[in-house]
């Protein structure tokens, strides 16, 4: 028994043709700006963070490839189960930014299933495992032709609900993928802590499926695994294990210092690998890309990312709404305490207007 | 105009130190470009201005604590009329909060609904409300933290309460120096950087941890020094020896290898002073595992890394991973564990210079050696003077656990082990 490794996209952008997948400029231009909107719209959120217009955010800078590479391979009908550092993925998903942004900003509202497909983030670390598994039962029970992606971190799998998920996963062979960011960390705790296993991925194998590793950098290899776990997923070959090996270029959130327990040295040798950079090369070498589309690009992500954080701060929060979202029929016990909540309110204004 | 303010950059902040001013009075800035570098104590962070514009007052130096939610610098947008800075006075306060001061306050006015006091979940009596790093703070400076008053949001007792605590007790106050003034009117235009008559250097970081363990250790334990002398004119011997073979291996064969494998052997044999002192309890808690702190001079100030399990490393293990560590001190690579669990600590004041010194004990250690320079000194021997290698050793220890007899066994037991090293070959493990 091994895990196989897959990278076909290299540091320095040359592509190893036997395993390149075959993509058509628009969606390699797609794949290319979604990464740097992804980018941009972190590093915004940081700001704003330290600006007290924003709460506690985790970047994803260097997970772009990952997010991109597996949220392009999914269609809209799949189900999406995030942890909380997918954001490429949702934006990959057309989540509208504004709606993340305003998550960010600590208004409940934003936190809702969205249509098609997509789930919350899920903070509680590994939960998400479960409701991914569940979500793909009962789309195998229905006989709905659909596969489950869910996303979590290398410190998600020393949780229990990993287990239970990636267990029941395999007995019931349902259409789960699980896609392991590797990043490396787990806030402070380094990978070789979190397991003595060698690899993320081989921890399938014991559940009965198949786990494979990839290059998390690398977008074409993420890409080509993914799309081959949903249509096996589709098809009722089961689960797989994606452990995509990446980094997390920054800290955990803005309430840390990875300096405090990570090498200045380490960071720069993972600088060499950006995923965005490689795939640039790859667009140039290409023809598909320059310096003068790239600028024009730059500026129309720099519009598109201040009208959104301009939405987002506009936003009211509605209060009703975080009753709403949890059942799909509210609860007589929700709906008490949501009248309860709206009398108060009013009663307020009232007290204050007279 | 818009104000610039340090908001809660992470969760539980209070209060941070002003690390850089990245822009300067005067200077046109734009949106989301980073005002100052501050330091908390979760990290280091920058400050992006909201809004362009052009900066018309920092506040504060370079080294100031301030408040989260106190304003940093104040910005004139755009399209704005602006009165010259020069020309009128420093703005008050009251005029820093115009009516039209948006963004930043905007989202907060949509009023929560406000929860009464008696209707917050009942705190646990007896329980003081404090995040865990404070609590951990408490804990090592050896703060009662149920004795703490919280100044933080609801009662919630900060980093600098426990600090203050600890200060009451032993209150040293830092000696005011007189205001940094400028020769008026200097008919030559003198070099700028010596017009200033007197710099004044902000204590923070790890100045100011240095200054609060010392102080805490001082005041707590009543110290004694002993003061003695190693003939080392084996030891030298021997160490040129060897030092060849060493360097082969890549390893800088030091004295202080030999130091701390002799100190090891030496507290085995004297228990006392390898242990600390459990005030709660009244106990003298003494360790069987023997962490050795060495102090090592840094750019920034003095930091302790420590060997662990010295005792069981071979001398040149002892070179080499105290070099490896030194250099990670020096070099702020340091990781924290590293510098957590001393027993016992060495400083090498040889390297520098002086004959002896009164080093004060590193907490939670009760004891501290010092080392001096080898020096060629004339000694009496079976009547004769010889020459000899000399080392002046010296020995802080804390009266509450130790005595002077207790001390000068074990700096007997050290002497001998340093004077003949075959000795170390015997006892060492
Ligand atoms: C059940 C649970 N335990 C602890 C936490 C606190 N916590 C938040 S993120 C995190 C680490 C997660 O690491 P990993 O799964 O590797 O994801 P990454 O943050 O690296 O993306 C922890 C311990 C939490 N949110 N939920």
């Amino acid at each position: 028994m091994s895990v196989d490794w897959l990278s076909i996209l290299d540091a320095q952008g040359n592509v190893d043709e036997s395993l390149e997948p075959e993509l058509d400029t628009e969606t390699l231009e797609k794949f290319y700006r979604t990464m740097v909107l992804t980018r941009m719209y972190d590093d915004k959120a940081l700001k704003l963070q330290r600006q007290g217009r924003m709460l506690t955010f985790g970047s994803s800078l260097g997970q772009e490839a990952t997010a991109v590479g597996s949220a392009f391979a999914m269609k809209p009908d799949d189900w999406f189960f995030p942890a909380f550092r997918e954001h490429g993925v949702q934006i990959a998903r057309g989540i509208p930014l504004s709606l993340l942004y305003i998550y960010w900003m600590g208004s409940e509202d934003a936190n809702l299933t969205l249509p098609p497909k997509n789930f919350p983030v899920a903070i509680p670390v590994s939960t998400q495992v479960l409701h991914a598994v569940g979500a793909a039962w009962a789309a195998k029970l229905k006989k709905q032709n659909i596969a489950s992606v869910v996303y979590f971190g290398d410190g998600a799998t020393s949780e229990g609900d990993f287990h239970e998920g990636m267990n029941f996963a395999g007995v019931f062979k349902t259409p789960t993928v699980f896609i392991c960011q590797n990043n490396q960390y787990a806030i402070s705790l380094p990978r070789e802590k979190q397991t003595a296993s060698k690899t993320l991925a081989q921890k399938a194998l014991a559940y009965g499926f198949e786990g494979i590793q990839v290059d998390g950098n690398d977008i074409l290899a993420v890409y080509s695994v993914t799309l081959a776990a949903l249509e096996k997923a589709r098809s009722g070959g089961g689960p797989t294990m994606i452990e995509c090996f990446t980094y997390r270029m920054g800290s955990h959130t803005t309430s840390d210092d990875p300096t405090r327990y990570r090498q200045a040295a380490e960071v720069e040798e993972w600088k060499k690998k950006d995923p965005i950079k490689r795939l640039r090369i790859y667009l140039e070498k290409k023809g598909i890309w320059d310096q003068s589309r790239e600028g024009a690009m730059i500026k129309e992500i720099t519009d598109e990312v201040e009208k959104a954080v301009k939405e987002a701060e506009s936003y009211k929060p509605v209060v009703e709404n975080m009753f709403k979202y949890v059942y799909a029929d509210m609860p007589l016990h929700l709906k008490e305490q949501m009248d309860e909540l709206q009398g108060f309110i009013s009663k307020r204004r009232g007290d204050e207007s007279g | 105009m818009v104000d610039v303010k340090f908001p809660d950059v992470g969760e539980g902040v209070t209060e941070g130190t002003i690390v850089k001013w990245l822009v300067k009075e005067g200077e046109e800035i734009k949106a989301d470009q980073a005002v100052a570098e501050i330091e908390t104590d979760k990290a280091i962070v920058e400050i992006p201005s909201s809004e362009a514009g052009k900066i018309l007052k920092l506040v504060g130096k370079e080294g100031d604590v301030i408040k989260v939610g106190s304003t940093l610098a104040s910005l004139a947008v755009p399209g704005e009329t602006v009165k010259k800075p020069e020309t009128g006075a420093p703005e008050k306060p009251t005029e820093a909060k115009p009516a039209e001061a948006k963004l930043l306050e905007e989202p907060t006015e949509v009023k929560p609904p406000e929860v009464k006091p008696q209707e917050r979940p009942a705190e646990m009596p007896g329980r003081a409300l404090a995040v865990p790093s404070t609590r951990r703070l408490a804990r090592e400076l050896g703060v009662d933290i149920s004795k703490v008053k919280g100044t933080g949001p609801g009662g919630r007792i900060t980093d600098e309460d426990v600090r203050k605590s600890t200060v009451t007790e032993a209150k040293v106050e830092v000696p005011q120096a007189p205001e940094t003034r400028k020769p008026e009117a200097a008919p030559v235009e003198i070099a700028p950087e010596i017009k200033a008559l007197e710099e004044r250097i902000p204590i923070k970081g790890i100045r100011k941890t240095i200054g609060e363990r010392m102080v805490l250790s001082l005041f707590t334990a009543p110290h004694v020094v002993s003061m003695d002398e190693a003939d080392v004119t084996e030891l030298v011997k021997l160490r040129e020896k060897e030092k060849k073979m060493a360097e082969e291996k890549g390893i800088k064969l030091t004295y202080l290898a030999f130091i701390v494998k002799a100190v090891t052997v030496a507290l085995k044999q004297h228990p006392y002073l390898n242990a600390s002192l459990d005030q709660k309890k009244n106990e003298i808690v003494l360790k069987r595992y023997y962490n050795i702190g060495i102090a090592v001079d840094t750019p920034e100030g003095l930091m302790v890394p420590v060997i662990k399990d010295a005792d069981c490393k071979s001398i040149m293990e002892l070179a080499q991973v105290s070099e490896k560590l030194a250099d990670e001190a020096r070099t702020r690579k340091i990781k924290l564990p590293d510098l957590k669990g001393n027993t016992f600590t060495i400083t090498n004041i040889g390297s520098i210079g002086g004959i002896f010194s009164t080093p004060i004990i590193n907490p939670p250690d009760v004891a501290i050696l010092g080392i001096h320079r080898i020096r060629d000194m004339a000694v009496v021997i079976g009547g004769e003077i010889k020459i000899r290698k000399i080392l002046p050793i010296v020995l802080s220890f804390d009266h509450r656990v130790l005595d002077g007899a207790q001390a000068a066994r074990f700096m007997n037991t050290l002497i001998e082990h340093l004077k003949d090293p075959d000795l170390l070959l015997l006892d060492g493990v």
